[in-house]
């Protein structure tokens, strides 16, 4: 091989590599999907949300380190955590565009996605979601010019616009509460998307919404964490306080106290409440197909494991423990995703009267697959990118401060 | 200033609040009204007797031809409803065009919708095939079109058209109550429910007269005097849907 061959074959390239062949194979799906038409998923009338259904709950879900962090850092003065609510900006604008594009894939008529914005029924929580992601992804695109305004070239090619980009940042509190009150209001309606079906009583709950929303800010931080760990492990463009990161595993750790004691009495005492077709959506999920995945992905690794390692302290401040626990938390919330969206349709509820209650199964297609996993390497594409070249995981860099100017009623202020 | 005096903020508030106020009630009353089907003049509605059906499937062939319905999919299926004495029993599944319809709340787009004469309407133009409804619906009245169907309708006869166009692939559809029926039939004079031309083409096509079709708001109509002088139920009624189908359920025949 000639040397020059050689030197371009490096970590970074073979890494690009990979995922450029994941997005290849996915743009393949994806256009197979519009021409075919969504005839060729395993998809049907009985089960007819997936697996894409389930990127897209859970890449806004685990995006949601982005308004949380950020309410802290702006709005409730912890401004040392600053440099991580600029990683969970970036991981937010990224989960959120990919969740639009899990949803351009999933939807019939993917030409008339626009629709929503201009025929409102203000009834539906599914036209809330709509309206709240597509506000807060300009929110977070505002958010994230003062990320964008790092990228060298831009700087040298349009100073100017580089420098309006970066005062963006002054902005950041009004952001943080828009992002807030939009976050609070679509992350909690997800769930209630679910929660307010009544033909569907495994699903027909008031705690959907709280799960959805606590779920969302335990996995969406600690995303962040973990996206933050890894890449300041594998390239040196990455540089991370480790203490602060501890400080809010920490933090995660205390959360998913709370996560774990209401998951269980929502899964497993079913807010003590019965109907028929709730003990059989039990049945589904702790003993039929959604066994492994509830009691090993949800309970096991996604909850237990990492509450000990995120609080015992040794593990805790070992860094790879730390890494490995945050990574099960942001699993286990994509479990949860999946088990909630599937369990409420393997139960088929009868309405012919004195018909016994039915199963149904679903497994994703190979299409479902590959399209939905070249989503998930777009994620990674972009999140690298982000990393290389608009030091989005840099501790080092701290935003001015906004300052605080005190004045009296009566005096002239001249700025 | 004086204290009893409103200052300029506390007007700005005050005109405030009451903005607020106002865009507040406008979207309850809005929401409110969007709560179940507007009670129109004419309400119309299906009785099906149990007792007659004898599950021949003649209404879902009709259902296809009229509504030019793909093979794959079934606006009106015609399902075994367990035994009575030795009878069989059957109970045809239209749409039930429910009062308070979950498919109407929960469409992001008011893509269905109530007409003021009770039917819940698709407009297939205007969904974007998030399949929601199919998810809210406890009947099962709704089939996505997963695929495109360009072949020839084999249900439909060589003598005669559809009288609807085709859906596009994307959508999910139902049935309709036949309401191009209704409304030409309306339009020419005809009583629906009583002309032929004016009813849904399952209940004309019936032939035990299993089904029954009219308003409800008239109390001498087929399915008011029907609803009168038997026994009747609704499909999940504990739900609350306020179904517009009504089933008359079957009796054993006495030993002769």
């Amino acid at each position: 091989m000639p040397k020059k061959l050689r030197s371009l074959i490096t970590p970074w390239s073979i890494w690009l590599a990979i995922l450029g062949i994941i997005l290849l194979a996915g743009l393949v799906a994806g256009l197979l999907v519009f021409w075919k038409g969504l005839v060729i998923t395993n998809l049907t009338d009985l089960v007819p949300w997936g697996l894409w259904i389930t990127i897209d709950l859970s890449s806004i879900a685990l995006s949601a380190g982005a308004f949380s962090l950020c309410a802290g850092v702006y709005l409730f003065g912890l401004k040392r955590y600053q440099p991580i609510a600029r990683t969970a900006t970036f991981v937010g604008l990224i989960g959120y565009s990919m969740a639009m594009l899990a949803l351009i894939l999933d939807i019939g008529r993917p030409d008339r996605f626009w629709h929503a914005l201009v025929y409102w029924n203000e009834h539906s929580l599914l036209w809330e979601v709509t309206m709240c992601v597509m506000l807060y992804l300009t929110v977070l695109v505002f958010e994230s010019m003062p990320i964008f305004a790092n990228f060298e070239w831009l700087r040298k090619r349009f100073p100017k616009l580089a420098h309006r980009m970066k005062g963006l940042h002054h902005y950041a509190p009004v952001l943080a509460i828009i992002g807030l009150g939009l976050s609070s209001l679509h992350q909690s309606s997800l769930g209630a998307t679910y929660g307010v079906i009544k033909a569907r009583p495994f699903w027909f709950k008031p705690e959907m919404s709280v799960l959805f929303m606590l779920s969302a800010i335990v996995g969406g931080i600690s995303m962040t964490l973990f996206a933050s760990m890894l890449a300041s492990r594998l390239t040196n463009k990455a540089k991370v306080n480790d203490a602060l990161i501890e400080r809010v595993a920490l933090f995660v750790g205390y959360l998913l106290i709370g996560y774990f004691y209401f998951r269980v009495w929502d899964a497993l005492a079913q807010t003590y409440t019965y109907d028929p077709g709730r003990n059989e959506g039990l049945h589904v999920m702790t003993k039929g197909p959604l066994a492994f995945n509830f009691w090993i992905g949800e309970m096991l690794l996604g909850m237990i494991v990492p509450t000990f390692l995120l609080l015992y302290k040794p593990t805790r401040q070992n860094p790879f423990w730390r890494m490995v626990g945050l990574f099960l938390v942001a699993a286990g919330v994509v479990a949860f995703r999946w088990d909630t969206n599937i369990s409420g349709f393997l139960v088929v509820m009868p309405f012919v009267p004195g018909q016994a209650i039915g199963y149904t199964n679903y497994f994703p297609s190979l299409v479902e697959f590959l399209s939905g996993g070249a989503i998930i390497a777009y994620g990674l594409t972009a999140f690298s990118l982000g990393v290389k070249y608009l030091r989005v995981v840099d501790h080092t860099l701290i935003e001015g401060e906004h300052e605080k100017v005190h004045v009296k009623a009566t005096e002239t202020v001249t700025i | 200033m004086s204290d009893s005096k409103l200052s300029r903020r506390d007007v700005l508030k005050l005109a405030g609040t009451a903005a607020a106020t106002a865009i507040g009630l406008r979207v309850v009353k809005k929401a409110h009204a969007n709560e179940s089907a507007p009670a129109g003049e004419r309400q119309w509605a299906m009785v099906i007797d149990q007792n007659k059906c004898i599950g021949c499937g003649y209404c879902v062939l009709a259902c296809r031809a009229h509504n030019d319905v793909s093979p794959d999919i079934t606006w009106n299926p015609v399902l075994e409803a367990g035994k009575v004495g030795n009878k069989n029993v059957y109970l045809p599944r239209p749409c039930m065009h429910c009062a308070k319809a979950p498919c109407v709340e929960v469409c992001p787009v008011k893509a269905s919708y109530y007409r003021s004469d009770g039917i819940v309407m698709m407009d297939y133009d205007r969904c974007i095939g998030c399949r929601y409804c199919e998810v809210a619906c406890p009947y099962q009245a709704r089939s996505f079109n997963w695929d495109s169907f360009t072949a020839n309708n084999p249900a439909v006869p060589e003598w005669g058209d559809p009288e609807v166009d085709r859906r596009p692939r994307g959508v999910p559809e139902k049935c309709s109550f036949c309401y191009q029926r209704i409304d030409r039939g309306l339009a020419l004079g005809l009583e629906p429910g009583v002309d032929p031309d004016a009813t849904p083409a399952c209940v004309v096509v019936c032939p035990v007269g299993a089904r029954l079709f009219g308003d409800l708001n008239d109390p001498e109509s087929a399915v008011s005097k029907a609803l009168r002088e038997n026994p009747s139920y609704r499909l999940r009624e504990d739900l609350g849907t306020g179904p517009r189908v009504y089933y008359i359920p079957a009796v054993a025949e006495k030993e002769s």
